[in-house]
């Protein structure tokens, strides 16, 4: 089609929609954003301690290692899936970055090998249990975590209880700083962007995300819809495993609960970020403000002194809040009222 | 993806599992010592020191202890309770230590969460708990046992946690009291919320009893006993190094899970008994998780970074989690520090600092006191009227005076625990 015979009302539909779907997108992930502006600000008025040096010291390592495991999340929430085997991933594999190690830097190397090796594992049993034989994700990974935690448990009692300590090399690169921010926080944000840049720019990365925004659609254009489904279990897996390994960077030593507190946070970091619990897009960077703000609340309710109750009443409304104008629903919203109305149909015949 | 690429992925999978298995077996084989297994000896520490404490017997017990083992679980071997029987109760489950009993079989019910000891015995004893995950409760569970194996009457033993679930907590009770078992000892994590579950055991004929001043309302009435030490006698102890060492300025308090009674017992007569000039700046409850009073320690720290001191149950918690976010937030470990527990741990890492502007005054962990509180449940089913509170004094070390870091104790161990040292070992290899 030519200049002469191109449609103008047909160009300014096309325009119209592709201003209409970038509308959409930034509606489904901006308002995370705009809700850690607004926590920023009203910790300035009521908790201006929370801003400062010490509490950012630990707010951005942690920030960092839920907004991992929030990651690994993520790829399985874009499938439609959940995965609740992330405490079980993370406690085993902090267990044998001590174990393996004895706490000696000469065996950080494969201790952290073994780490990644255990997440991999559970993820790939996981993506088979899911993806191959279409079992209930909510049920199989809770299942797959509860063994893992088990077996967790046995090997912390028998080779983690009377050494406990990750080796000194991890830990001084944990606390290490640059730029006067924790190296756990570099990592983070470096893993962040790298998969925010492969979903979005690789062939891979789009079809990952073809087949989770539509994977009868994607089944029909060739794409192995179950595959991608075990490949984002495996990724996941291998991603708290990353979580685990920066953690006990972090905390410097791994203890019975290690990894306990992130069964439900990943979950809500991904829903407050922007995704749907149903499958579709999702946003990498989003996510990660979203672990921000979920980490920097926790502590900002601490630093305020509010008493321990107090602190779970506000904890919980907040998240209430964030459900609440969460991406997913304001692109609901914003989606149906961008709707072109329909005409009412002509009766038949005169 | 075409087969050969799904075929690769696999592989890869595979090596990397084998490679974890590997790694992880070889470092498990690996920085161990051998170490020469010990089949039987004593169920508690039993020193060289000669001389024993106490005299008489009655209700299958002897009251007498040797001094050696008082002196390591209490520190002195005169900090015993006031009262007489509560007294007598305390020496005959501290004096058992010098009986046998089969290390083997010790470990195999500690590993399996109950056994039968074999001895044919007619009764059946609990320890039910609400949490159980950390190294204390593991360790007062294998006291629990090594008591448990001295009474040949004793034929199984039950170890139940509920992993900080309190319907679990509730539904375990109610397991064991339709398990008819004869005694059930126990530390309630969710305080009185456990109290329709003491009346019903109580009212079924099983003596309950509970240590580390696990208390419930109403000892002696909903259920046998509490055994420990008093909680406000230990709070007023910590607001006397407080008001000595510090002398103006801010703290602050850590406790447990929320409304635990051991917290809540200490902060009060803490809080009551400071001076005017010390200001408690917060009092936050850490579900005894070191990851936790990591976050916990930094928020207060963001607040208050002054902080001239902190009281808390936990030593070895504060020496991983505390010590971490101190570190992070690059201000010195200083300050005064008195805890209730004594883990080899915090006074490793006392020793290592040499910072004179660090003073941790602490108290015992407490492990044999669930052999006080097993013994008291097994004194009550001989018909023995027992006291409904067992309370042991109180009294603070300098850990610049008494060093908690002991020699082959694991670093979250206490060393005041009576499980011999080679069964530790075994526990914890």
């Amino acid at each position: 089609m030519d200049a002469a015979t191109r449609d103008p009302l047909s160009d300014r539909r096309n325009r119209g929609g592709a201003i209409a779907g970038s509308a959409l997108l930034a509606a489904r992930f901006l308002p995370v954003w705009l809700a850690t502006a607004v926590l920023t600000v009203v910790a300035a008025i009521v908790a201006p301690d929370a801003l400062g040096h010490t509490s950012w010291s630990y707010v951005l390592p942690l920030t960092s290692v839920l907004a991992v495991s929030a990651l690994g999340q993520m790829l399985v929430v874009m499938h439609g899936g959940i995965d609740l085997s992330t405490p079980g991933v993370i406690s085993f594999g902090g267990n044998l970055i001590a174990g393996v190690s004895t706490g000696q830097n000469h065996r950080l190397a494969i201790a952290i090998v073994a780490c990644l090796g255990l997440g991999v594992l559970v993820g790939f049993a996981n993506g088979v249990l899911v993806g191959l034989l279409r079992l209930n994700p909510l049920i199989v990974t809770l299942a797959v975590g509860q063994i893992v935690l088990a077996w967790s448990s046995k090997y912390s009692r028998e080779a983690v209880t009377n050494n406990p300590y990750v080796p000194s090399d991890l830990s001084s690169w944990a606390t290490g700083k640059q730029l006067g921010i924790s190296a756990v926080f570099w990592t983070g944000a470096a893993i962040t962007i790298v998969v925010a840049l492969v979903l979005r720019y690789s062939t891979p990365g789009r079809r990952f995300q073809a087949v989770g925004a539509n994977p009868r659609a994607a089944w029909m254009a060739g794409l192995r819809v179950r595959t991608h489904v075990v490949l984002a279990y495996t990724a996941a897996g291998a991603l708290y495993a990353i979580a685990a390994v920066l953690l006990g960077g972090v905390t410097n030593s791994i203890d019975p609960q290690f990894g306990a507190a992130y069964l439900l946070a990943p979950i809500a970091a991904v829903v407050i970020g922007g995704a749907s619990l149903a499958g579709g897009l999702a946003s990498a960077t989003s996510t990660w403000v979203a672990a921000l703000a979920l980490t920097f609340l926790t502590q900002m309710l601490v630093t305020m002194g509010l008493s321990a109750a107090m602190q779970y009443v506000v904890f919980g409304a907040a998240i209430l809040a964030g459900m609440v104008v969460s991406g997913d629903r304001v692109a609901a919203v914003l989606g149906r009222w961008m709707r072109p109305a329909r005409s009412a149909p002509r009766a038949a015949g005169g | 993806m075409r087969r050969n690429d799904l075929r690769l992925v696999v592989l890869m999978v595979v090596s990397a599992a084998a490679i974890a298995l590997v790694a992880a077996g070889s470092g498990a084989a690996s920085g161990k010592h051998a170490t020469r297994t010990q089949a039987s000896g004593p169920s508690g520490v039993v020193g060289k020191g000669k001389g024993t404490i106490g005299k008489g017997g009655g209700f299958g017990e002897k009251y007498q202890a040797p001094v050696s083992t008082l002196a390591h679980a209490l520190f002195k071997a005169t900090l015993l309770p006031s009262n007489k029987m509560a007294r007598n109760i305390s020496l005959a489950a501290l004096g058992r230590s010098t009986k046998t009993v089969n290390y083997d079989l010790a470990l195999k019910c500690w590993k399996n969460n109950g056994c039968s000891t074999g001895t044919g015995g007619k009764y059946t004893v609990a320890y039910v708990e609400g949490f159980g995950e950390n190294v204390f409760r593991q360790m007062s569970k294998m006291e629990f046992i090594l008591d448990a194996l001295t009474y040949p009457s004793i034929g199984k033993i039950i170890y139940m946690s509920a992993h900080s679930d309190l319907n679990q907590a509730i539904a375990d009770f109610k397991s064991v009291i339709a398990q008819h078992v004869s005694a059930i000892v126990t530390y309630p994590d969710f305080g009185d919320a456990m109290i329709p579950v003491f009346q019903q055991a109580t009212k079924a004929g099983i003596p309950v009893s509970t240590y580390a001043w696990g208390y419930v309302t109403g000892p002696g009435t909903n259920y046998t006993t509490v055994v420990g030490e008093d909680t406000c006698k230990l709070g007023k102890a910590f607001a006397y190094v407080m008001n000595t060492q510090v002398k103006s300025g801010n703290i602050a308090f850590l406790g447990g899970f929320p409304g635990n009674p051991l917290s809540a017992g200490w902060q009060t007569c803490e809080q009551k008994a400071l001076k005017p000039s010390i200001h408690v700046v917060a009092n936050d409850p850490t579900n005894w998780d070191p990851s936790k009073v990591q976050g916990i320690v930094s928020g207060i720290l963001a607040k208050t970074p002054d902080l001239k001191g902190l009281s808390y149950e936990d030593a070895e918690f504060m020496a991983q989690g505390g010590y971490a976010a101190y570190k992070a937030a690059n201000i010195p470990y200083q300050g005064v520090f008195t805890y209730r527990t004594d883990e080899a741990g915090m006074g490793c890492l006392y020793d290592k600092l040499k910072d004179p502007k660090l003073k941790v005054f602490y108290y015992t962990a407490g492990n044999p006191q669930i052999r006080v509180a097993l013994t008291a449940d097994m004194m009550k089913l001989a018909g023995a009227k027992i006291p409904p509170e067992i309370v042991f004094p109180i009294q603070l070390q300098n850990a610049a005076v008494r060093d908690m870091c002991v020699k082959g104790y694991p670093s979250q161990a206490s060393a005041t625990s009576l499980i011999p040292l080679s069964l530790l070992h075994r526990m914890y290899p």
